[in-house]
């Protein structure tokens, strides 16, 4: 499971393809520094605390039934869906890139160096850390640091996910069983990182919260290619994920929203004649 | 922070140990308002705490994980899931703290007891444990859940049949 098989799209725009965040050229992973630091900057409902917000802290805006429902692989494909277009509305050529956070024999768990840097150059790392949203720290009763941190694999967390273990839940078969599985190794991640990324108010205001779930919905599109037409229960299919204006049946296809999953990729431009 | 539960004893299916094909343990209205944790699932073993190694011997039969809200936030009543009025005309979603069920696979474990005639039922005990971290977590209980239920499975194309041809 190396990589996603992307399908043909007949829209004129190509597809943007999300990398492994371990294999991105410096021009690639530049354009998402670039991106993350400049939605930093904008306080706006096009900067990171409103959309790092929407996953918790600060309400009214939550995300509700977001975990631990059919909705869960529909509402977070939808959210990175809306937050990537933030960043590339800064940086067009950015796209996020997905942390493999599974582990082997031999390779044990780790952040990538690309989020665990402290600095770019004479610059702070932007994907580093971020700023807590201020009315989110004070509706969550100033309890954690107002920028986030983490404190990977520390003391009873779980373990991250295993090849294996991302295997097995990619054989099985029905949406309700797979989604139900991947969470759980969704969670697993959560709690290994620590820090604000173990707690849904705050954790996507941890710029690795993008990267992590950018492979959870990578192996649920591995998973679709790997079970044609397996999907969510009908029931569900046309209710809306909100705040996000799209259905789950609107989210069911990666290449219609114009993106797929590639290992690595590099371009030239053609040749004169 | 630990805490645990162990439930009453269930009854084990009257099935040797080969039959069984596959066993879930099935946790009804699990909590989620509180902090993350992982439930480390132990069958027949109430004595079990953090440091119980996860094995056969120990009667480990898998975990599940809670991705906490870790506390309540907004006014009075926002975090009761009884507090919204719903009909038959209600299109919205579920309260986000309906609580949930969590599935382990426990096949291995149920097997295990199965194949000792004398036990004829078990408990459960679940130790939640949650990561250790400097930022702060949310208080009040850890673990709460309403009920658990055994299902086995047997895989019909390998059963002898109860002699209905």
């Amino acid at each position: 499971m190396s990589t996603g098989t992307p399908t043909a799209s007949s829209s004129s725009t190509p597809l943007r393809f999300r990398r492994n965040v371990a294999r991105l050229s410096a021009g690639q992973l530049d354009n998402l520094r670039q991106a993350f630091a400049r939605v930093y900057a904008i306080s706006d409902n096009r900067g990171y605390a409103y959309h790092a917000g929407i996953h918790g802290l600060p309400l009214p805006i939550g995300c509700d039934n977001a975990h631990g429902t059919p909705y869960f692989l529909p509402w977070h494909r939808a959210y990175l869906y809306f937050f990537e277009r933030a960043l590339r509305d800064q940086v067009p050529r950015a796209m996020l890139a997905w942390w493999d956070w599974r582990t082997r024999a031999g390779r044990p768990g780790r952040i990538p160096a690309a989020f665990a840097d402290q600095r770019v150059g004479a610059q702070p790392n932007p994907l580093l850390s971020g700023d807590v949203d201020p009315l989110a720290l004070r509706q969550g009763g100033n309890s954690v640091a107002a920028r986030t941190v983490r404190h990977p694999g520390g003391r009873l967390a779980p373990p991250l996910p295993s090849a294996r273990e991302v295997r097995e839940v990619l054989a099985i078969r029905d949406f309700q069983s797979f989604t139900a599985a991947l969470e759980g190794l969704h969670d697993r991640v959560h709690m290994w990182v620590g820090g604000h990324m173990g707690q849904i108010p705050y954790a996507a205001f941890d710029p690795i919260f993008w990267a992590h779930h950018a492979m959870v919905d990578r192996v649920w599109r591995l998973w679709q290619l790997a079970h044609a037409g397996a999907r969510p229960p009908a029931a569900i299919l046309d209710e809306a994920l909100p705040p996000f204006r799209m259905t789950v049946r609107q989210t069911l296809s990666v290449t219609a929203l114009g993106y797929d999953y590639a290992v690595s990729s590099a371009s030239t431009p053609a040749r004169p004649a | 922070m630990t805490t645990k539960a162990t439930t009453s004893a269930l009854e084990l299916p009257d099935l040797d140990a080969g039959d069984v094909y596959r066993a879930d343990l099935v946790f009804y209205d699990v909590d989620h308002s509180g902090p993350s944790y992982e439930g480390r699932v132990f069958v027949d073993h109430p004595d079990a705490d953090e440091d119980t190694p996860r094995d056969a011997d120990h009667g480990y039969a898998g975990s599940y994980t809670v991705f906490g809200h870790n506390g309540c936030y907004g006014d009075e009543g926002h975090c009761l899931p009884d507090s919204m009025f719903r009909d038959e005309f209600d299109r919205r979603l579920p309260h986000p703290l309906t609580a949930w069920t969590k599935t382990v696979i426990a096949t291995d474990a149920i097997r295990r007891v199965v194949a000792d005639p004398a036990v004829t039922a078990v408990t459960v005990t679940v130790v939640a444990v949650v990561p250790e971290d400097d930022v702060a977590q949310g208080t009040g209980d850890v673990l709460r859940f309403g009920s658990v239920r055994l299902l086995t499975y047997q895989d019909e194309s390998l059963a002898d049949g109860d002699g209905e041809d």
